[in-house]
Parts: structure tokens; sequence; C-alpha cells
């Protein structure tokens, strides 16, 4: 006869609203692990979506999304030129938001080095890959865009081809790919306000130059935005993804480090720096959340089943006069700890699956997170258990005579 | 043959000015199959030596045997409390104390489960069924009237045929009728189940009904005649 099981029937009414209390608090714990995977993966997907072996950065940054980093495109040839390297391609990144059809977009754009890149590698859900140089855009599904929808920017055109699924950026955005040459064009085409600031900066620029001291008519130039003086050219690249063999990854790592103008890291690498500066700051909250609401699904289960057990001190003075076991006795107790804790989390669980697809954020609710959050809500109630099993122990069975 | 046998008790409570003194120098035998009754006014001792002799609450001196088991001497238990409630022990209290949340089938069920029988739920309809309960064996306590809940104590009581039967006013929440009722259980208990039962209580209109009876004073027993009871 399962005593813990035909108490909590007696009174079914406090087991069900403490499971519902403590449902809601896994409930959140277990979002909280969700956004935080939701997080991880947002953050590092561009990096893995890519597959390239090696990223070559600006010297001394730390990469095109933790840092700003600006290469001159004839890197890619030298480092195509390489031993071992099987392909080089450009890369640029940039956030920027923009009106589209009354509304404004906020994107991350992503130059891919066409034609040796056209996103194949990209897991595509509708549409195709980029086939012409100029005028075509992937785009990740969240930003609300359709194939053959049209993106006017810097007096382009740039049609969608194909679609994707949930390729955001480390901040949340959609990402969008376009070929280096139209990222480049975009990336120039700031707003006004902007706009005219740069071009007094590149006034600036050319009269520091000898081509401007020499021709001060140039000046004009610098008004036209289509513009671009070579000597002033600033349409540099983000970083370069290089494709080695596995096998001698290291070795190419290690001379491209001798550069004097290039740093290196390696995608592991790369999606690490990412986490670090991207998703440093919410994991220790989302983690000291999470450690909170453990703390107070432990006491809310704790205090009920104490009270439980107190309820029960008579009662357990007479099983201990029938002879009653310890085991039997801190059994019970510990039984309906886990009772509320399991009952609990089968709710929490039934919630998350369907509150969680309609959270704003992605929360990712995994099989692994699923076990790992319910062997913690074993500890939980194990521990949350562990006053009213010493009451019920200390029980003198002396109680039961008493009337 | 002794069911139960006790030697020199001594219990005292506090220490000092405020020492009692609840039992001194108690010896009491009771046989096998026959029922007594433990007499004396508040405060003489009675609850005291049924918790002794329950092995709830120890003497501080003294022997008790259970059958030829020698349990405790000298105030120590020599064997496990717990082996020797399930094997030798049944408890009647003063209120019914049946489990809340548990069926009055369930109550007795209980009790044979910790005590080991071999099929549990036959033997406590058994038992109801014997105390003539059996058709509340599914009620909830508190749907059973008093004399029902006793008699399904009782029923709990005997669950693991104990040789020994402890009950400490168990008809002081009753009406006459039905004190009456589970006094005459108690004999039933004592003849057919061949224990020795051990009755606190200050009903003296159901005194016919024990074989022996015993009076405390101050902590001191004295065995008692019937007449001399009944004069009271
Ligand atoms: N736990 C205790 N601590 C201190 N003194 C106690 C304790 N239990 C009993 N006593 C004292 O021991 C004496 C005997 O008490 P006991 O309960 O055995 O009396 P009783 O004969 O059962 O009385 P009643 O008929 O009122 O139940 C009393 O003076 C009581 O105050
Ligand atoms: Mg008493």
């Amino acid at each position: 006869m399962n005593l813990a099981y035909l108490d909590v029937r007696h009174r079914l009414g406090r087991f069900i609203g403490t499971s519902l209390g403590v449902a809601l608090l896994f409930a959140v714990v277990l979002a909280m692990a969700g956004i935080y995977l939701g997080l991880v993966d947002d953050a590092t997907i561009l990096v893995r979506s890519v597959r390239t072996n090696l990223w070559v950065v600006q010297q001394g940054t730390r990469g095109p999304f933790a840092d700003m980093s600006r290469l001159d495109p004839s890197i890619v040839a030298r480092v195509a030129a390489m031993p071992s390297v099987k392909r080089a391609r450009a890369f640029t990144y940039q956030v920027m938001q923009r009106e589209h059809a009354g509304r404004s977009l906020r994107f991350a754009l992503v130059g891919l080095d066409f034609p040796v890149d056209r996103g194949e590698a990209l897991a595509l859900t509708h549409g195709r890959p980029i086939v012409q140089p100029h005028g075509e855009i992937i785009a990740d599904a969240s930003l609300g865009l359709a194939i053959g929808d049209t993106l006017h920017v810097a007096r382009e055109e740039l049609r969608v081809v194909g679609l994707t699924k949930q390729l955001l950026a480390s901040g949340g955005d959609g990402l969008i790919f376009a070929t280096v040459a139209d990222a480049q064009l975009l990336a120039e085409d700031t707003p006004s306000d902007s706009i005219r600031a740069e071009r007094e900066r590149r006034t600036e620029r050319l009269r520091q130059t000898d081509l401007g001291r020499a021709q001060p008519a140039l000046e004009a130039l610098t008004g036209d935005p289509d513009f671009r003086a070579p000597a002033l050219a600033s349409s540099p690249i983000a970083a370069v993804l290089v494709d080695v063999e596995p096998a001698r990854a290291d070795a190419v790592m290690a001379s491209l480090a001798q550069w004097p103008d290039t740093s290196v890291f390696t995608s592991a690498e790369q999606e690490q720096l990412l986490l670090d500066g991207v998703v440093d700051k919410p994991r220790k909250q989302l983690a000291l959340f999470a450690v909170i609401l453990v703390v107070t699904s432990s006491l809310l289960i704790g205090a009920v089943v104490y009270m439980m057990t107190l309820d029960k001190t008579h009662d357990i003075a007479v099983l201990k006069l029938m002879g009653a076991s310890p085991w039997r006795l801190g059994g019970l107790v510990l039984q309906q700890a886990l009772a509320i804790g399991v009952v609990g989390y089968g709710i929490a669980v039934a919630i998350g699956v369907q509150a969680f697809p309609h959270f704003p954020r992605r929360v990712v609710l995994t099989e692994d997170t699923v076990m790992g959050v319910f062997a913690l809500v074993l500890t939980i109630s194990t521990v949350a258990s562990i006053l009213g099993i010493v009451h019920a122990l200390r029980v003198d069975p002396a109680r039961a005579l008493e009337g | 043959m002794d069911a139960l046998r006790a030697e020199h008790l001594e219990k005292h409570y506090g220490q000092g000015d405020t020492l009692v003194r609840a039992l001194q120098d108690v010896s009491l035998r009771v046989a096998r199959g026959s029922v007594v009754a433990l007499l004396g006014p508040s405060g003489a001792g009675k609850s005291t030596l049924v918790k002794a002799l329950g092995l709830v609450s120890l003497p501080n001196a003294g022997r008790i045997w259970f059958g030829d088991q020698l349990v405790v001497d000298n105030g120590r238990l020599l064997a496990s409390v717990q082996e020797l409630r399930r094997a030798h022990l049944g408890f009647v209290f003063q209120r019914s104390n049946l489990v809340p949340f548990l069926t009055a089938r369930q109550n007795v069920e209980i009790a044979c489960e910790i005590g080991g029988t071999s099929n549990p739920k036959k033997r406590a309809l058994e038992l109801l069924d014997w105390l003539e309960v059996g058709h509340r064996a599914s009620s909830m306590p508190d749907t059973l009237s008093g004399g029902e809940q006793q008699r399904v104590a009782i029923a709990r009581a005997l669950a693991n045929h104990p040789k020994i039967v402890l009950a400490d006013e168990p008809t002081a929440a009753l009406d006459k009728v039905r004190g009456r009722a589970v006094m005459e259980l108690f004999r039933k208990v004592a003849r057919e189940q061949d224990a020795a039962v051990v009755v606190v209580t200050h009903d003296h209109r159901t005194l016919d009904i024990f074989d022996e009876l015993h009076e405390m004073e101050d902590g001191r027993l004295s065995p008692t005649a019937l007449a001399t009871v009944a004069a009271h």
C-alpha cells in the first residue's frame, strides 16, 4: 500500500495547487535554459553556416562580429596563393536598418565572394543560390521577405531569390546575403545626415593626400555619392574565409600568423569569440535567474512537504507504534516531494511545448535540456524533502497515546 | 503461561523539587487469554505504566518480559523496538487514532503490511468482519461512528496476532452502551486470540468484564478484589 499516494489523493486540492505553482517556476527555468540555447545557436549559426576552417581578419582585431575588422581585398588573392589552401573567399558583414515597404527593416548584411561562393552552403528553404553577380540576395524568412520581393537600396534593386529559416545574427536580426560587391554598395549607402558628414570627411581626407593638394578641383567630385577615387578606396572587406585541408589547417594557420597585417582564428575560436562577446552577459543573467528560481522552487516544495509532514505528526506516531520502519516513514515524505516535483515538471514541459513557440525570442527546447532539468528537479525534490524526513524520523511515538 | 511480566518498574519524571515518581516498584503479570483492568485516580501513573509496557517510554529501572523473552533489563531495551512492536504488541488509544487518509480496511491493512502478513488485505477484511464492522470496510474514518472507529482500531491492534494488547482509556470517548460493547470485544480478543489484554479505564460499570483488576495510586500498583472496586 502506498501511503504517499493515498495521502496525496486525500488532499488532492493542495497537491495540485502546489504542483501548479512549482510547474510555473519550472517552466520559467526551462524558458531560461531554452532562451540561452537559442542565444548560443543564433549567435553561432552564421559562423557555422558559412562552413570554413579559418578566418583571417584585420591585425589585432577579433573578427568581423566581435570587433570591427577591415582588410584590403587584395589579401584574398595572397591567401589563395598559399599552399594547402583549397579556397579563399572575401567576407563582409554589417548590421543595417533600412526602410522597406513602409516599415523599418533591421538586418545583418553578409557579403559572399561571388562567383566562388554563391550561398550554396546555406540551408535554403525556398528558391535558389545567387547566380547573378549583381542584384540578387538571399534573405532570412524572419525578415518577412518573400521570393521575388525587391529591396530598394542605394539606387540599386535587390531581388530576393532564396530564403533561409532561423538564420540570425548574434543580435537576433535576420541575415541577408548578397555578393560582396552589392554588400559594399549597400554599406556605403548611408542616410542623408551621415552622407553629408561622410562627404566632409572625404574632402578632408582628399586634402591630406598629395593628389588633393595638387588637384583642388577634385574636391567637387567628393560630393558625388557614386564617386570612388582609387586612392581613397574605402571598400575594404571584413575577413577572408580560408578553406584548407583539415590535416594542414595548423600549418596554414601558423604561416598566416606570421603576416604582419592580419590575425587568424579557427572557426571554433570565432564561434567562441561570438559567445564571449554576445552571450556572456545574458548567460550570466539567465543563470542568476535560474539559480533564484531553483532555490525558490526548493523552498516552496520544502515548505509544503514539511507542512504536509507536520499535519501527519500524529499519524506518523501511530505508524511508529505499529512498528513502521524509518525507511517507510522517510520514504513517505520523499515520495510526496518527488511527486510534487515530477507532476509539476510534467506540467511545466507541457506549458513549454505549448507556449515557447509563441515567444518573441527563440527558445530551443532540446531533449537534453528536458532530461537535464528533470534530473535537477529530482535533486531539488530530494533536497526539499530533507526537513520533512528529519521531522518524521524524530516524531515521538508516545504522541500517539496522547489524546 | 504469562504473556507479559514486569518486575520492579521505576519511572520518574523531572528532578529535584519537580521530581515525580510516576512508577514505584511496580510488578505485574498478565496471563494469556486474560483481560485485566488498570484503575486509579488521575495522575496515578496508569498511562505511564502502559507506555512502559508498550516500550514507548522505557522505565528507569526494572525488567519486562514478553512471553519468556526478556526485553527490558534495568530500563534498557534488549532488542529492536520495531521488531518487538511488530511481533508482540497491539495498541488501542483513547481516541481511535485512525489514519484519516486511509479507509477502515486500509487502516488495518497497513498494520498487517508493516507486520509482514502474507495477505494483508484478506487479513484486514477478516478482522473487520470478526469485529462486525466489515460492512464499513471502504469508509473513511471521519464517516464512521465513535464505536465503529474504535472497532476498526481494535482490528488494527490485532493485525499481527499480538500476544499483548494495550489499551489506554479506549471507551472514554464513547457512550455507555458503545463503551460496554467495546469492553466486551476486549474480552473476546483475549479469549479467542489468546492474547493478554491490559485496559486502562475509569468506567466502573464495566468492571465485570475483567479477569483481574489492578488499582494504581501514586505510582504504586495493588491487586484489587472485584468486590472492593464494585463497592466504590
Ligand atoms: N512527560 C511527563 N513529564 C513529566 N511528568 C509526567 C509526564 N508524563 C506523566 N507525568 C506525571 O506522571 C504522573 C503520572 O501520569 P500518568 O499520565 O501516568 O497518569 P494517569 O494515571 O494516566 O492519569 P489520567 O487518568 O489523568 O490519564 C503524573 O503526576 C503526571 O503529571
Ligand atoms: Mg492516562
